[in-house]
Order: C-alpha cells, then sequence, then structure tokens
C-alpha cells in the first residue's frame, strides 16, 4: 500500500444502512477519506462503482439471503483485509435478537402467513463471521463516526484497528455518571464494548447494548447481579438479547438456567 | 420477450431491483423489487417490555430512525395512557424537522439534481453547481446536527424515551439551532426558486390519490391522530387499515398497500397537495406560486415538495426553539395502565408511517408496522409501467427507457432506491 492509494469497498447487506450513513455523514472528513483512499466502490453513495480486488472492504448487515451469502464470498474472496461494520455485521444485529429461541419458521409464518415466494428462502441472520473471514470488526448500532475514521487512518497507514476490550462502564465511570445499576435500573453496560463515550448514560437512560458483547464479557456476574435486584430471568435475557445478537445468544448458551 | 432489469440500485440503502418485461411493444408487466432479507421486527419485540420495543424498532431504516422512533413513542404512550406534556411535543417536533432536513437535503441536492441537470452524480456536478452542492452538504449537516442535539446521535438516538426525554439540551445548544435555520433558509428558497419552475417530463401524467396526516387547527406538520385523504376523506389513525389495505406478494418480502382497490402516494408530495394550504410565510408563498394541476399526476414534483418543506422546517424551528427555552424541563410522565391499544402516526420524510401496537399486562402483545416505501410501491410501479409503454409506442431506446424508470423509483424517495445507475438488460 506504499505508493499507491489503497483501493476500497463499501458494502451493505441486510441491515438498516446505519453504518454506511455514518460513513456517508462525515461532511467534514469525506473528502480527506476520498482523498487518502482510492474508494473503489460504495453503492450507497456513488454510482459508478469498480467490483475487483480491494486491499480492504467494509461490510455492514447480517447475512440472511442467498444473495447476502454470495455477495459476502465474493467480496471475501477479492479482498485483503475484511472489516466487519456495526452491531449486524459484527454480532448478528437486532433481527437476531431471537436467535436464542430458534423460531425463524414460526416467525416468518406470523409475518407472511403460507405465502411461497418466488424469490430465494430467507434464514435466521447471522454475523459474518459464521461463514468467512473477518479480519477486523468496528462494532456498534450504528458504527461512531471517531471510531471509523480512526480505523480507516490505521488500516491505510498498514495497521490494524484496535477493538474496545473493556466495557461502557468504563467511559461511564470517567464521565462520573452515578451507576443505573445501583438505583435498580437494568443498564447492560458492563457486558457491552465501550468506544460510546457512554452515550446513553450520560442522558440518564441505561444503556442498550448496541455495541455488543465486550471480549471477555462476565455474563454469569451481571447475570446475578440483575436477579438481586429482582429482574427475572427472561428480561434479563432479552434485555441482553437486543442488541447482542447471535454472539450473546452463544455466551447466553453457555450459562446454566438463563435459556429460555 | 425482452427484459430490462435495472438489477442494483445504487445511492440507496438496501437491494432493490426494477424489472420491465417487454412482449413486441407492449410491457407486460413491471415489477419494483426489494430484494432485502427479512427482519421480522413485528416479531422481534413480542412478549417483551414497552422500552425495548421502543429501542429496538427504529433500526428498522437508520434515515427515517426518528419517525420510527416517534410512530413507536406515539403508539406505546397510546397503550399506556401516557399524555406527554407540552415541552415533550415540542421537543418531538424539532427531533422531526432534524430528519425531515437531514433526508430532504439529502434527497433533493445530491440525489435528484444530479437528474434534473444532467449529471450522473453530485460530485460531477461540482465544477458549475459547486455552490448549490456545498449549500446541500451544510443543510444535511445542519439536519443531523438537530438530530444530535435532541436524540443525542445522529442516527439510532435513545435520548427520546417513553413519557419524556433523557435529558433535555442546553440553551446554548438550542439557540445554535436558531441561528443556523436563521442563517440556512436563504440557500433553502434559492433551491426552491431552482426547481419550482420546472416542468418536468419524465414520467407519464396519471391522476392518483394522496394520503397524508392531518395535523389539527388546520396546520401543516409531520405529526397526528387522523390520516386525510386527497379524496377528502379523513380517517382517525386508529383506522390506519381502511387506508393501507395491506397485502403480501410472492415476487418480494414488502408488502403491498391499496386504498380503495387502487394504488395511492405518500411523502412530501402528498403533504404539499392534501395541505399545502395551510402553510405560511415563505413556504406558503412558494407552494401558491409553483403548484398546479400537475402536482397531483405526476410523480416528480415530489422533489419541489421535499425542497418546499425544507423552508417550511428552516422558518418553523426559531419559534420552535422559543417556545421549548420557555418552558421548565418536566418529569418523566409515568404509565398509568399496563393494558391496551394505540396507533402512533407520523410523517417520515417520504411518507406516513403508522406503528400500531396492543400491549398485554406490560408486554408488547402486537406489532404492526407500516412504512411509507411499502405504502408507494403499487403507484411507482403504475406509473414505471405507463411510462415504459408510452415510450415504447414511441420507439425508444433501452437505455433512455432504463434512465426514466430510474429517475422516476427515485422521485419517490423511496428508502430502498433512490436511484439506479448500475443496469443490466436481460434479453430473451
Amino acid at each position: 500500500m506504499a505508493n499507491q492509494l489503497p483501493r476500497v469497498g463499501i458494502y451493505g447487506l441486510t441491515g438498516c444502512a446505519g453504518d454506511q450513513l455514518t460513513i456517508i455523514n462525515c461532511e467534514d472528513e469525506i473528502l480527506a477519506l476520498f482523498g487518502a483512499a482510492d474508494i473503489r466502490s460504495f453503492v450507497m453513495a456513488k454510482s459508478d462503482n469498480t467490483e475487483d480486488e480491494m486491499d480492504v472492504a467494509f461490510v455492514e448487515g447480517s447475512v440472511s439471503t442467498e444473495e447476502d451469502l454470495s455477495m459476502l464470498k465474493d467480496i471475501r474472496k477479492r479482498s485483503k483485509i475484511l472489516i466487519a461494520i456495526g452491531g449486524c455485521a459484527s454480532c448478528g444485529g437486532p433481527q437476531s435478537g431471537r436467535a436464542l429461541e430458534k423460531n425463524w419458521k414460526d416467525r416468518i409464518k406470523q409475518v407472511y402467513g403460507n405465502t411461497k415466494f418466488e424469490i430465494p428462502d430467507a434464514k435466521e441472520h447471522q454475523p459474518l463471521s459464521a461463514h468467512v473471514k473477518v479480519d477486523g470488526v468496528i462494532p456498534g448500532c450504528p458504527i461512531d463516526k471517531g471510531e471509523f475514521l480512526r480505523a480507516v487512518s490505521r488500516i491505510v497507514n498498514g495497521d490494524m484497528p484496535i477493538a474496545y476490550k473493556y466495557p461502557v462502564c468504563v467511559e461511564c465511570k470517567y464521565n462520573e455518571n452515578e451507576c443505573l445499576l445501583l438505583k435498580g435500573i437494568p443498564c447492560i453496560g458492563p457486558l457491552t464494548a465501550a468506544g460510546c463515550d457512554s452515550v446513553c448514560v450520560n442522558h440518564n437512560i441505561p444503556c442498550v447494548g448496541c455495541r455488543g458483547p465486550v471480549i471477555e464479557a462476565n455474563v454469569a456476574s451481571e447475570y446475578k447481579l440483575l436477579l438481586e435486584k429482582k429482574f427475572s430471568k427472561e428480561d434479563i435475557v432479552n434485555r441482553a438479547m437486543m442488541f447482542g445478537g447471535v454472539k450473546m445468544a452463544e455466551l447466553l448458551e453457555n450459562l446454566k438456567g438463563a435459556k429460555k | 420477450m425482452k427484459k430490462i432489469r435495472v438489477d442494483h440500485l445504487s445511492r440507496v440503502e438496501g437491494h432493490g431491483a426494477i424489472t420491465v418485461e417487454i412482449e413486441g411493444k407492449k410491457v407486460k408487466d413491471v415489477k419494483f423489487e426489494i430484494l432485502e432479507g427479512p427482519r421480522l421486527f413485528e416479531t422481534l419485540t413480542i412478549g417483551k417490555l414497552p422500552e425495548e420495543n421502543v429501542s429496538v424498532v427504529p433500526r428498522i431504516c437508520a434515515i427515517c430512525t426518528l419517525s420510527h422512533k416517534n410512530a413507536s413513542l406515539r403508539g406505546v404512550e397510546k397503550c399506556l395512557g401516557i399524555e406527554v406534556p407540552q415541552k415533550v411535543a415540542l421537543m418531538r417536533e424539532l427531533m422531526m424537522l432534524g430528519e425531515n432536513v437531514e433526508s430532504n437535503a439529502l434527497h433533493v441536492y445530491l440525489l435528484a439534481l444530479p437528474d434534473i441537470l444532467g449529471y450522473p452524480n453530485a460530485i460531477a456536478m461540482v465544477d458549475k453547481y459547486a455552490e448549490a452542492v456545498t449549500e446541500g452538504l451544510t443543510l444535511k449537516k445542519f439536519g443531523n446536527r438537530i438530530m444530535e442535539i435532541t436524540a443525542a446521535r445522529a442516527t439510532h438516538g435513545e435520548n427520546p424515551i417513553i413519557g419524556g426525554f433523557g435529558r433535555y439540551p442546553s440553551k446554548e445548544d438550542l439557540l445554535e439551532l436558531k441561528d443556523t435555520a436563521i442563517k440556512l433558509l436563504p440557500a433553502a428558497n434559492k433551491v426552491v426558486e431552482l426547481l419550482g419552475p420546472m416542468d418536468f417530463k419524465y414520467s407519464e401524467d396519471e391522476k392518483t390519490t394522496f394520503a397524508c396526516v392531518n395535523p389539527p387547527k388546520n396546520e401543516f406538520g409531520y405529526v397526528a391522530d387522523s390520516i386525510i385523504l386527497s379524496d377528502g376523506k379523513v380517517f382517525d389513525a386508529e383506522e390506519y387499515t381502511k387506508v393501507t389495505n395491506e397485502k403480501i406478494v410472492p415476487h418480494s418480502y414488502a408488502k403491498r398497500s391499496s386504498y380503495k382497490g387502487a394504488p395511492y402516494t405518500v411523502g412530501a408530495i402528498a403533504r404539499m397537495n392534501n395541505l399545502g394550504d395551510r402553510l405560511k410565510g415563505q413556504a406558503g408563498k412558494y407552494y401558491k406560486k409553483f403548484s398546479n394541476d400537475r402536482w397531483l399526476t405526476n410523480p416528480l414534483y415530489n422533489n419541489v415538495a421535499q425542497a418546499i418543506e425544507l423552508v417550511y422546517d428552516l422558518e418553523l424551528l426559531p419559534g420552535l426553539v422559543d417556545k421549548i427555552l420557555k418552558l421548565k424541563d418536566p418529569e418523566i410522565v409515568k404509565p398509568n395502565r399496563q393494558t391496551g391499544k394505540g396507533t402512533g402516526a407520523v410523517e417520515a420524510p417520504r411518507g406516513t408511517l403508522y406503528h400500531s401496537y396492543e400491549i398485554k399486562d406490560g408486554r408488547m402483545s402486537k406489532v404492526d408496522i407500516i412504512t411509507p416505501t411499502a405504502q408507494n410501491l403499487d403507484d411507482s410501479e403504475r406509473y414505471l409501467r405507463k411510462t415504459a409503454q408510452k415510450m415504447l409506442e414511441k420507439g425508444k431506446k433501452d437505455d433512455e427507457i432504463k434512465r426514466h424508470m430510474e429517475i422516476i423509483a427515485r422521485a419517490y424517495d423511496p428508502c430502498i432506491s433512490c436511484s439506479a445507475h448500475l443496469v443490466k438488460l436481460v434479453r430473451r
């Protein structure tokens, strides 16, 4: 990457496009971004897209349809580095919020009845890592603008993005917020990767977990704490699963007694 | 049989396609396909707490996130018998202005103007129209700033909660919004003056029905508990199914809506056609000056309607901020019941959005969400089909037909569409 600009592709699978929108919302930095990298494909933002070898691919969204999967495999094949951006790509997203219950087919029926679709079947939403090798993750629902730009500058300079290895609580303490758990409010900051500057708790709102589980999240301890605060097993699991998706489901499955 | 296919709509969120099937000189079928995987949002929060629903459902769409938030809050609050104080209602109105400014600026300046002025995209316009592109970006950024200040984040902010707001913005932040709105109004005026006199020829003209919310006191606005149609009928928001009549089609995971057995249109053009007479100030003057009979028959005028809304938003904002500043921060309103039904209707930038709920013993028991893009699909297909047929009869080339198909689809400002430049032609 030394002499020529790194070739970058920005893609979306199934999701709300909030991570790509966050990149488009870098109004002050977007020109510098286009100057520091050769953005060859960004279908949501521009029309003249070239689909060939990429130095870096950023992929948003979960994998649900055959189209999602073949697109992801194709991107993986022609990209040296593949980075999952956002909650859907990294954890499965809110749409996999019932992954623990394994009831996808019943729920399709609830929404569409017995309709025979002419388009390919859709399956339970999975994060990218369920299907291909993922080299790095920028989590969040949506991603944080600053974290994305820092990740890009690291990659452009031949390095990799750094994951936040501590929970939201650390940032919350720096911000001198009163702990909501101590007030008996169900906050899942302890399970959630930092990087949001504890924005919700700064607004007196409990963390909803939109950045997904922090590496080595102590689920057992949070679970016990919330049980002591008189929350039901079901509510604790629901809260953790709002944005934790498939990744949180894996952690919860290891936890005896929490599974529904 | 020949198929013209707009295969992957670019500059959009999500996967969409348009297929035109042609046999000889006749258009057999036009399908606007939504290829996005189904996320089953209506099943995600059943059995869960209303506050969890309010956090999760805005993730349906990043561009309409606060419209989803507001519709969801209104639906839940009706179920739980919550009436919010005036300051909360005004703050929600302010956040809706933010979303409308951001979304309309993005569509008018960066997606529609290139079509209208004959450029492939906004970046290519910079040489000749640098000022317009810069003003578009500045307005879009201002919309995001309003959302950051009211909702805590430009996208998927969690500050609006059931019964109020987590935290109220500072006086400095609110005054910054007021000052910026005053500064940016001339830019919005300019884009209306540019688009207003234009004669749009991309789509064939045909009558349709328009639907939007019907704000009280004969006012223009984006939130109400009743729905007004261009045939004069008014429905309570709770009767929304009488307007939408949703059905499933096998070629798409998006459900379709129809009113009295025919397609209808929602969005800025519907708001202008149904409520334009209620506009005051400069926005009202522009409506009187530029609206004409073709606004009732041609979807392309949606672009002008969106530009006039930018003027409405920026004119309304300073007074709204003054009102908010006079009011004390209220306590969060608690539910007075745990079981009930309720429908929240709001105008997302691209049209009427319904969130209809039932809550039983404090748990979500029914969720029905109808999005504006889904409501517009049948009508957009109708205009696409009619235009394709006319162009075939006139012997137009495939490429030109495709270009017009993209421009018509984009005029609806659908969340999955906007533009379509990666075009594939399938011949059989």
